[in-house]
């Protein structure tokens, strides 16, 4: 990869690094629920806030989806509002 | 008749008699009102995420119902009344949802053919040392942009005259 890029410099025009992609475009889910907390946790690291989008990679539409999924589960002592 | 989706806590320190009868209690409400039990889902005793009245553990149980607006309300009444129930969250589940189906399946592949075609343009733009025109859309664009508005606006008038 290092070699072929010290090669042409274009190549990297065509590949970009690394490329996000919404999850839940992919396999076309239109809800998200908020008692489906294994999905949910993945977007929860760690302090249990909610990744921004430049993080996960999500469309808008299911960014927008998945916050008010996480803020349902909250409410239930799904998840948790902090975590420390 | 809308599809609703009541979820609700109740403590663990209730007796399993006790908290089956009031499952029921609950349940016979939206009957009484005319509603549809569609299923209860009961998911037992779990771990709370943070503790709710200095308990860790609460009981589970969701229903999911069609009926008049007037079964949450009254649902949502009686949770308030009884002491057992921690916590409670009612939705309405929407029937459709509405999304722009052209935009979404084809983005990725979409955007990528724009932008090699924008590499593509960048590179002959370089040979010849403009790089401003390669950002500017085709001319097509403007042209039947028009032709578009033209139309819309005809029909309106019709139906007004």
């Amino acid at each position: 990869m290092a070699r072929e890029q010290r090669e042409r410099s274009s190549y990297r025009r065509y590949f970009p690094p690394k490329r996000k992609y919404c999850r839940f475009c992919e396999r076309n889910i239109k809800d998200i629920d908020y008692k489906n907390v294994d999905i949910l946790k993945r977007y929860v690291p760690e302090r249990g806030k909610i990744a921004p989008r430049r993080v996960t990679g999500n469309c808008s539409f299911h960014q927008r989806k998945l916050s008010t999924a996480i803020k349902r589960a909250r409410l239930l002592a799904l998840l948790p509002y902090v975590e420390d | 008749m809308r599809q609703y989706e009541t979820a609700f806590l109740i403590t663990p320190k209730l007796e399993e008699e006790e908290r089956e009868k009031l499952i029921e209690d609950m349940a016979e409400v939206v009957k009484k009102k005319k509603g549809k039990m569609v299923n209860i889902e009961k998911w037992g005793k779990r771990k709370l995420a943070y503790p709710i009245d200095k308990l860790n553990e609460a009981v589970y149980v969701f229903f999911h119902y069609q009926g008049n607006p007037d079964i949450p309300h009254e649902l949502q009444r009686r949770f308030r009344q009884t002491e057992a129930i921690l916590r409670y969250l009612t939705l309405k589940k929407e029937a459709q949802i509405q999304t722009r189906k052209k935009a979404k399946p084809g983005r990725k592949s979409k955007a990528r053919s724009e932008e090699k075609a924008k590499f593509a343009k960048e590179q002959e733009m370089d040979v010849e040392g403009e790089k401003e025109n390669g950002e500017n859309p085709p001319e097509q664009t403007p042209e039947v942009a028009p032709e578009v508005t033209g139309s819309e606006s005809g029909i309106p008038d019709e139906v007004k005259e």
